[in-house]
């Protein structure tokens, strides 16, 4: 947001009254941005260009949504009209329950789809919520402190973006096989918690919201430096955390590459991969089996958690921390 | 036909916040007009709203005769400099300074003299190959003076641009900015926080308070004779000391009763509805003397300055501390009065009149360095009574005063 | 720290120099305080070292050696590497994502810009709702975003055919050899075109409001003030979006494996990670997989450091 506006830092609420309905403050907020901002007839834009541009937007809006809304239309139907009807609209039988009770099916002893998903949660809670709080222990250890090598140390870190996948993960099977961490759940997790993403964000979100003088203040209340992390910093960092959690859940949720290496096994399949072998088997089999609604219906239920959890935790998150990661 | 016109303008945002109502101003031709008051006053949205970048809710705004309201900022031939520059960071100062005119298509021959013109103006010329961040903030200050001026505008616009300088800049550039406003000539309207600016800067003065014009004049008339208590409290440095007292009939006046004490003002007939009504009292520091130095021997004043022969009344006080200035000294003292807020109660500010507790000091004096007056001791102070400034209790607005 | 004073008191000689310490200020107080960064930083590090630096180096290890199932395992140095810098199809699948994300990366990232500013200067109605929507593709697994896309574009039954033809470009087949780059294209600017907008939203309203303010006044018209002041004040987002895309395109590999599932024409080298992919586990030539996993490494560097010094001498220029 502008410096010079009257609105407030992201992610804090302004200290008016706290009796205002959320839907009276949500208004006020909307009001106080479109003041903060500069207003768009000063750019001397000529009559048609405002229903002009919005059209463009409700263009790419349509290719967007187009995907997601052939999906759930898709899902209400069988297989035979998945390839006979018309694709954006419904068609009878109305199958939705049908294809969702498809879904506990065991198909070819390739685990069921709920035991997937149920991977995944675990995968991406454990996953996401660790590398989260590894972040903020990292971000706020390279922005609070100057010891030697940290400089290095993160650039290290930064340049290891460079490395393609491939490249860490077929070597890392090499090793899980010495280790014995093939088909075992931790061979996906703690990989997962390595996001220099995430310590990138959080230590720029930590210099901008967590004052040095504010933890000097507490070291010299004799406060040891756990306290403080906990007490001090960790309440000031929250709104960072919860866009550095969102972010490291989905990239583990999404995740496809390393699953599809560690795991031989089926039952640990997250639904990426479980969603990739499906489509697999069913172009083989050539449309004999009844997998093609199961893939869509999987593919809706793979989307639905995450976008539900984007559309619920969007005031929290305002793009305010990716920004800040950009202006450093 | 003055250059910019201001009538009743008023601003209120979407939010319901009235940051300025009924704003009446003019500012003539070539006239320095400064707006000052205390942040959220209103004054920054004033100087937008003249520059176009604010809506105007209700009023008019002219420049000569020709209403503006609904003009573009980009057509009203005004130029701002503003409090954080606002600088292109990716620019020379060159390309800064030249941007308006390539925008208007000036030839490069043109535009390049009127560059180096505005930057010799400024003591710019060897910086105009450097890019903002290598620049200090006065020189960031200059060049944000040389954008505006390089367009030759009808109507300067400057928001607080000394606000961001260290003291002893802020002083040196204020006379900076008066030179190369009497070298262009155009009518400029200045707002600043500090009164003392104000006051050294402005052929005029605005103050305003919660959105509110409170006084518009010259800097003596604001001085001399203050419309109500804020302008009272707001306009001089150290504040005017203000008491809670009454007026009251004598045989050859009136005389004002303060705490214990009576102050006779011989001859005083003026202030006759207010006798036996609550009052407030301004006494400014210099208007109180050291008796033993002789009357007329205001803080500063020259010998034998034509206040000797104003009529003076003793004013007894406790004086707490004397502070040393040199050229003079200040003495802050209780008086056994009952202190009415200045700026500072009246903006709620309850912790800085709360203060004001039970032997604390509720005064100061502005005495010449040669006074002897000691600390801890009764003083007996000599007061200027043509000097003082009258308020009615309730609105705040003063009673006639006699130097007007 | 100031200096401690001198009394000069006569006859005595002045303070030994010991006493006057002046080294940078840090007690060693401090230093061990400082020092406690690093067990913060240490839980990340440790993992980064584990699942990161190892593997990494023991690809570079490996990659130094062959496996055959007859003689086990030798030493062949650069063996592998000759292998996979003389291999036509791997530099085939490599320029085939150079080409990729020469074409997707400068569309997409103008498109993302143009929305990114529609919603900075809020010149679009209902521009929140708009930025939610063109997030949402962010939410989707790319493996699910390929299956989608598949069915969209299916040959035979997929609705953008059924458009298509009647759009009179019957018998087009989106998942063929020829348009298979295209599409994938099309479904790369679908994935991310809404991330890079937030992003350059968000750089965007990070622009001081007053210099804007200021080329209004100076009556610049509107798309110089896009092109000429907001574009170079945001010119760091832009860089390290271009960096981070390049790097992503460069190891293109879940849609086309994707779409081969749903009868897509993917060669088995038809990019360098499938090729990796493939080598690896398929054939089970980990070694050589290693090898080119490093050559692959090399030259995503190459590239990213390469395509970052271009856009900063063309930035000079524009």
């Amino acid at each position: 947001m502008s410096t010079t506006a009257l609105a407030p830092p992201d992610g804090t609420e302004t200290t008016a009254s706290r009796s205002e309905t959320r839907r009276q403050r949500r208004r006020r907020e909307r009001l106080e941005e479109r003041d903060a901002a500069i207003p768009a007839h000063l750019y001397g834009l000529k009559r048609g260009t405002v229903p002009l541009i919005t059209a463009l937007c409700a263009l790419f809006a349509i290719f967007t949504l187009a995907p997601v809304v052939w999906i759930i239309i898709n899902s209400t139907k069988s297989q035979a009209n998945l390839f006979g009807s018309f694709g954006f609209w419904f068609a009878r039988p109305f199958e939705f329950f049908h294809n969702f009770s498809l879904l506990f099916q065991n198909v070819d002893d390739n685990g069921t789809y709920f035991q997937w998903f149920g991977n995944t949660v675990l995968y991406a809670v454990l996953g996401g919520g660790g590398a989260t709080a590894l972040a903020a222990f990292a971000g706020y250890g390279f922005a609070r402190f100057r010891f030697r090598g940290s400089k290095a140390f993160f650039y290290l870190m930064v340049g290891a973006l460079l490395v393609p996948i491939a490249a860490i993960t077929l070597p890392l099977y090499l090793v899980y096989a010495k280790a014995h961490l093939i088909n075992s759940i931790w061979g996906m997790i703690l990989p997962s918690l390595v996001s220099p993403v995430g310590v990138y964000l959080m230590r720029t979100y930590v210099e901008l919201s967590v004052p040095r003088e504010l933890i000097d203040a507490a070291r010299i209340d004799g406060a040891g430096e756990t306290r403080i992390f906990f007490r001090v910093a960790l309440p000031l960092m929250v709104p960072g955390l919860m866009t550095v959690l969102l972010i490291s859940v989905v990239t583990v949720w999404n995740n496809y590459f390393l699953p599809l290496i560690i795991f031989t096994q089926n039952r640990l399949f997250p639904l990426t991969v479980g969603m990739g072998v499906w489509s697999q088997v069913a172009e083989r089999s050539g449309g004999n089996t009844n997998l093609y609604p199961m893939i869509v219906m999987g593919g809706l239920v793979t989307i639905v958690p995450m976008i539900a959890l984007f559309l619920i935790l969007q005031r929290y998150w305002r793009g305010g921390l990716l920004l800040g990661s950009i202006a450093n | 036909m003055p250059a910019v016109t201001l009538e009743k303008l008023t601003k209120v945002y979407a939010t319901g916040i009235r940051a300025v109502d009924g704003l009446d101003l003019r500012v003539n031709e070539g006239e320095f007009v400064v707006l000052v008051g205390p942040s959220g006053c209103g004054k920054t949205t004033a100087l937008r709203m003249v520059a176009g970048l604010e809506e105007i809710t209700s009023g008019t705004l002219r420049f000569g005769d020709r209403v503006v309201n609904h003009v573009s900022p980009r057509h009203r031939d005004v130029a701002m400099v503003f409090q954080n520059y606002a600088l292109y960071p990716h620019m020379t100062v060159r390309q800064n300074i030249g941007f308006a005119l390539e925008n208007k298509k000036i030839p490069a021959a043109e535009r390049d003299r009127r560059v180096r013109s505005a930057a010799d103006v400024l003591g710019l010329t060897e910086l105009l190959s450097r890019k903002p961040r290598q620049l200090s903030g006065g020189q960031r200050q200059r060049v944000a003076m040389g954008r505006a001026i390089v367009r030759e505008p009808s109507v300067f616009l400057m928001d607080e641009p000394l606000s961001n300088l260290d003291a002893k800049l802020r002083v040196r550039m204020r006379s900076e900015v008066l030179r190369v406003h009497r070298s262009i000539g155009a009518a400029t309207l200045y707002v600043t926080h500090d009164q003392t600016e104000a006051m050294t800067m402005g052929d005029r003065v605005a103050v305003l308070r919660d959105g509110v014009l409170q006084q518009y004049g010259t800097p003596r008339k604001l001085y001399d004779s203050p419309a109500n208590l804020f302008v009272a409290s707001f306009i001089g440095s150290p504040e005017m000391n203000l008491y809670e007292a009454s007026l009251e009939a004598t045989e050859d006046g009136a005389a004002v009763v303060l705490g214990s004490q009576r102050l006779t003002l011989p001859g005083r007939t003026d202030v006759g509805q207010y006798y036996g009504r609550k009052i407030i009292i301004g006494i400014r520091p210099e208007d109180l003397g050291d008796p033993a130095l002789g009357h007329g021997t205001r803080a500063g004043a020259t010998a034998g300055g034509g206040h000797g022969t104003h009529p003076h009344a003793p004013l007894a006080a406790d004086a707490r501390l004397i502070e040393v200035l040199g050229s003079e000294q200040h003495v802050h003292f209780s008086v056994d009065a009952t202190p009415a807020g200045g700026a500072a109660a009246a903006a709620g500010d309850t912790a800085q009149a709360g203060i004001l507790a039970a032997g604390a000091p509720n005064g100061v004096a502005r005495l010449d360095s040669r006074s002897a007056i000691r600390a801890g001791t009764r003083v007996m102070f000599s007061v200027d009574t043509e000097r003082l400034h009258f308020f009615d209790a309730d609105t705040g607005q003063a009673i006639a005063t006699s130097s007007s | 720290m100031s200096d401690t004073a001198t009394l000069k008191v006569p006859g005595q000689a002045p303070p030994p120099q010991a006493a006057r310490r002046r080294g940078p200020g840090r007690s060693s107080w401090s230093r061990r305080r400082d020092r406690r960064g690093l067990a913060f930083i240490a839980p990340f590090m440790i993992a980064f070292g584990l699942f990161t630096l190892v593997p990494l180096g023991y690809a570079i290890y490996d990659s130094v050696y062959t496996t055959r199932i007859i003689g086990g395992t030798t030493f062949t140095g650069f063996g592998n590497y000759s292998q996979v810098l003389t291999s036509g199809p791997f530099w085939g699948g490599f320029a085939r994502v150079i080409v990729f994300g020469a074409i997707q990366i400068p569309v997409m990232l103008v498109v993302a810009f143009f929305f990114a500013t529609v919603f900075d200067l809020g010149v679009a109605r209902l521009g929140r709702t708009f930025r939610t929507i063109f997030f949402i593709p962010f939410a989707v697994p790319i493996v699910v975003a390929a299956i989608m896309w598949g069915f969209l574009l299916e040959p035979t039954y997929g609705p953008i055919t059924h458009l298509a033809n009647a759009l009179g470009f019957g018998g087009t087949n989106f998942l063929s050899s020829g348009l298979m780059l295209p599409s994938i294209i099309v479904i790369a600017i679908w994935e991310w075109t809404g991330y890079n907008s937030i992003i350059l939203y968000s750089a965007l309203k990070s622009v001081p409001r007053d210099v804007v303010e200021a080329a209004i006044l100076d009556d610049t018209p509107l798309w110089k003030i896009i092109l000429k002041i907001k574009l170079p004040m945001v010119r760091s987002a832009i860089v390290m979006l271009i960096f981070l895309n390049t790097i992503g395109a460069l190891q293109l590999f879940i849609e086309p494996e994707i779409l081969s599932y749903q009868g897509g024409s993917i060669t088995n080298t038809w990019t360098p990670v499938v090729d990796i992919y493939n080598t690896s586990i398929a054939n089970s030539q980990y070694n050589l997989g290693a090898a080119m996993a490093v050559v692959l490494a090399l030259a995503i560097i190459a590239v990213s450091v390469g395509s970052m010094a271009f856009r900063r001498h063309r930035g000079e220029l524009a």
